[in-house]
Formats: structure tokens, C-alpha cells, sequence
């Protein structure tokens, strides 16, 4: 899974001018564009609204992209499923890897702009660590679970793109969910979307020195871990059903 | 010798949602087959018989829809299909490692395998090209040289053996008599007679309406073109 990973990454690199540049170049345009909008464009005055952006968008596309190209994964790898008998998590998983060194890439990105932005690396930073695994582990089921919808229907794959699309404006990657001023509406989003606790968590750590809110965090661990299981599991049942899906499709 | 590989009443059918043709299709029926180490077994029939599809279950991809395939312990199976299986972005070595490690080899045992891909394919300084530069000749050697290379124990050929000029063509029958001892085995899909009578050692015919016989190499080919 690794190399097919790996590999990706080298066939990716290949295939752009700048290669593996556009790690950084791509979070790079995102916080101009940003800049450009929101302080130059809409004359936001709120100190560090910048920063705040920034921290949302560049997590938050770590989970769009992964989901919406290992959506992708089963199809796209007909040939190779026609051919080879393997379990199919692979192909969603080696994009989910891809898209985890790619991010890594973003992280140290991020990290720089945020010092440089005039926020002092503190021991809280170290919480970045469970907060950034309990995303994989997110991205690893949602991009399990639409790489088997893009293979039953193809439909899906639009929705899946609207669907981040929607998630983009109810994450809370341009607004903060602790300034909303109806706290049960509040908690009804923290429950019902868990990129809402990771956003939260990632701005608690890097922007205000502060630990995470560790009942919710928990709670999103527990529900993507029986997630994870479940769908392993269907994954082992449909192994025969998928192939033939994609083949055919 | 015990076989690497049986097939008990192995029926394949599907299903079209709707439409005029909507309704449950029934691809081939019953079909009754072990393949030995050391056979060769060609199988042929018209388009649409399912031909494609039974090297798919004996590939372990397909689940037939009943009866039953098994293997012999650590049987390993590499099918062959025309332009299936390559990323066009990666350079054929990279593709080839990637087969091997597919295929079961770990990175050190597919790393150790490339020199001889390389000089059975034929490639040159090629092999280090993305497969998108490739003709379908080159690729269908890149194919064949991974699939024998590999240490399968069984290879599915599909329709593989048609590309390729005529020198590899015979460069690859050779090997498949030599290379394929006692105890690997090869299943040819092909509709080159000459090919399939030099190659095979018994063969399957996939007729219409269901329609199957293993026999010999004469028997077999009386009845595929009647």
C-alpha cells in the first residue's frame, strides 16, 4: 500500500512542471487568495483572522481531497482490480497515504506561517499529534465508505464533491464555533460533524495554547473506530461483489 | 500429479437491471475442470462466451455465481489482459515491481526480479519510460515477462500472445513450454489456431447457450469450428 503510495506520488510529481513544489505552492496560493479576500478585499480588521483561516482551510483540505479522490480509488483502478486479486481497502488506503505525505508537507507549511505569524511553538503543540491521527483515522473511513458508493452508482462521486462543498462552509473553516452565539445550536454541530471538534481542536492548540476539548474528542475516536470496523468488515464481505463492480461499471 | 487448480460445476450468470435485455443472464453453466502442474489448457470460443470472465474466477477476482474453485495451498495466479493493469504515469520497471509486489513477492524479492523482466521484455533503455510512451506491443511484452518472471504458479493469458511482433510471439511459446515446469501451469485464451494447437496440451471450448466440452486439442477445435 505504501509503495502504490509512494509511487502515486512520484507519477503526480511527474506529470506537473513544479512536481512535488506544488505541496507548498498550494497552501501557499490559498493564504494569499485568502489575504487578498478577506483583508484586502472585505477589510476584515479582526487581529489574526488570517491565522484563523489559515489553520481551518489547510486541515480542512486534507480531509476533502482525500475523500474525493479516494471516492475514485476503485474505479479508476478497474484495470488493476480486473487483473489482480487483492482485498480492495488498498485503493482507497493508498490514496488516503498519499494525500497523509502530501499533508505533511502542509502541516510544516502551516506551523511556519503561524510562528511567523507571531505564535510561539508551546508544549500544547504537542496535542497536534493525537488530533492530526484521529483525522487519519477519519479520512480512512469516509474515504472507505465513498470509494464503495462511487462503485455502486457513479452518481455519488457528484455528491460526494457537492458534499465537501457543504462540509467546506459547516466546518467552521471561516467562522468559529465557540463565538456562535446559540450554544445548544453549538453542540448540535460539534455532535453531528466531527470536523467541527478537529477544526476547534487544531485552533485550541496552535492559536490559544490550549488542550483540546477531550469529551468530544473522544466521542468522534469512539464513532470512527466502530466505523472503521464496520466497514473493514463489509470491505472483506463485498471483496468479490466490488471487483465486479468496478470492472463492469 | 494433484492439481493446482479445480472447478466444480462452476456456473457464472448476471444480472441487467432493466430494460429489454433486464433480467438474469446466464454466461456459462456447470463447467467441470482441474488443471495440473505442467498443463497447458487453451480455451476458446466465440465472443461473449464468458471467456474472460472464467480467467477472472480462476484468478480468484470473480466469485462464480455457483459451484465451487480451489487452489492448491500457496497457489499464486497472474492474469494477462491487454492494456489492463499498468499506470500509464509510471516507468515499466515501476509497474513491474509494483505486479510483483501485488502478486505477493516482497520488495526485495520483486527488486531482485527486474534485471530478468528487462531483458525478457525486450525493452531496453524503454523499461525505465512511463508505460504511457509504450505501443501495445511493448506493453503486452512488458505484461507477459512480469506474469512469467513473477514465479506464478499459474499465468491466464488473455488474448496477450496476439500482440507483439513475431519473434516475441515465438520467443514467448518457447518459454511458456520451457519456463513452465512441472509444477506451474498456463490457461490460454486466444483465437490464433496455430498458436493454440502448438501451446496447448487440453483444451475447453465455451459455446453459446451455454454450450462447454474439455477435450483434446483436435476434438476441441472440430467443434469450434463447426
Amino acid at each position: 500500500m505504501d509503495t502504490l503510495a509512494r509511487f502515486q506520488l512520484k507519477a503526480e510529481a511527474r506529470r506537473f512542471v513544479l512536481g512535488y513544489l506544488w505541496w507548498i505552492a498550494e497552501p501557499l496560493l490559498y493564504v494569499a487568495v485568502f489575504y487578498v479576500v478577506f483583508v484586502k478585499l472585505l477589510g476584515n480588521q479582526q487581529p489574526d483572522f488570517l491565522v484563523f483561516l489559515a489553520v481551518g482551510k489547510l486541515t480542512f483540505i486534507w480531509f476533502s481531497k482525500s475523500i474525493n479522490q479516494a471516492a475514485m480509488s476503485l474505479v479508476n483502478n478497474r484495470g488493476l482490480i480486473g487483473q489482480v486479486s487483492l482485498p480492495k481497502h488498498l485503493f482507497p488506503l493508498s490514496i488516503v497515504q498519499e494525500g497523509l505525505y502530501r499533508q505533511l508537507a502542509v502541516f510544516a507549511f502551516l506551523l511556519l506561517f503561524v510562528m511567523g505569524s507571531g505564535y510561539f511553538p508551546q508544549l500544547s503543540w504537542f496535542w497536534l499529534l493525537p488530533i492530526a491521527a484521529l483525522q487519519y483515522l477519519l479520512i480512512v473511513v469516509c474515504a472507505l465508505v465513498a470509494a464503495v458508493l462511487v462503485c455502486l452508482r457513479r452518481d455519488f462521486q457528484m455528491l460526494i464533491q457537492l458534499g465537501t462543498v457543504f462540509l467546506l462552509f459547516m466546518s467552521g473553516v471561516f467562522w468559529d464555533v465557540r463565538a456562535l452565539e446559540d450554544a445548544e445550536l453549538a453542540g448540535w454541530l460539534m455532535a453531528l460533524n466531527p470536523l467541527v471538534v478537529l477544526l476547534d481542536s487544531y485552533r485550541q492548540v496552535l492559536m490559544h495554547g490550549e488542550g483540546p476539548d477531550m469529551v468530544r474528542l473522544g466521542w468522534v475516536l469512539v464513532e470512527t473506530l466502530v466505523l472503521l470496523i464496520i466497514t473493514m468488515w463489509l470491505y472483506r464481505r463485498l471483496n468479490f461483489w466490488l471487483a465486479q463492480r468496478a470492472v463492469t461499471q | 500429479m494433484s492439481a493446482l487448480m479445480t472447478l466444480k460445476n462452476v456456473s457464472m450468470s448476471y444480472h441487467i437491471p432493466s430494460g429489454a435485455r433486464g433480467g438474469r443472464h446466464s454466461v456459462f453453466n456447470n463447467i467441470n475442470l482441474a488443471l495440473a502442474g505442467g498443463e497447458r489448457l487453451g480455451i476458446v470460443g466465440r465472443n461473449g462466451t464468458g471467456k474472460s470472465t472464467l480467467l477472472r474466477i480462476m484468478a480468484k477476482i470473480f466469485a462464480p455465481s455457483s459451484g465451487n474453485v480451489s487452489w492448491a495451498p500457496d497457489t499464486t495466479v497472474s492474469l494477462l489482459s491487454l492494456g489492463l493493469g499498468f499506470r500509464p504515469d509510471l516507468t515499466g520497471s515501476e509497474n513491474a515491481l509494483l505486479a510483483c509486489m501485488l502478486q505477493g513477492l516482497s520488495k526485495r524479492d520483486a527488486a531482485a526480479d527486474l534485471a530478468s523482466i528487462q531483458a525478457f521484455s525486450e525493452l531496453g533503455d524503454y523499461f525505465d519510460e512511463p508505460v504511457k510512451v509504450y505501443s501495445a506491443g511493448m506493453r503486452a511484452r512488458l505484461g507477459f515477462a512480469t506474469a512469467l518472471k513473477n514465479r506464478s504458479k499459474v499465468i491466464l493469458i488473455d488474448e496477450v500472445l496476439g500482440v507483439g511482433d513475431q519473434l516475441f510471439r515465438d520467443k514467448a511459446s518457447v518459454a511458456l513450454r520451457e519456463e513452465m515446469s512441472e509444477d506451474r501451469a498456463v490457461v490460454i485464451v486466444s483465437h490464433a489456431e496455430a498458436q493454440m494447437r502448438a501451446l496447448s496440451t487440453k483444451m475447453l471450448w465455451l459455446g453459446s447457450d451455454g454450450k462447454r466440452a474439455v477435450g483434446d486439442v483436435d476434438e476441441i477445435f472440430t467443434l469450434y469450428n463447426q
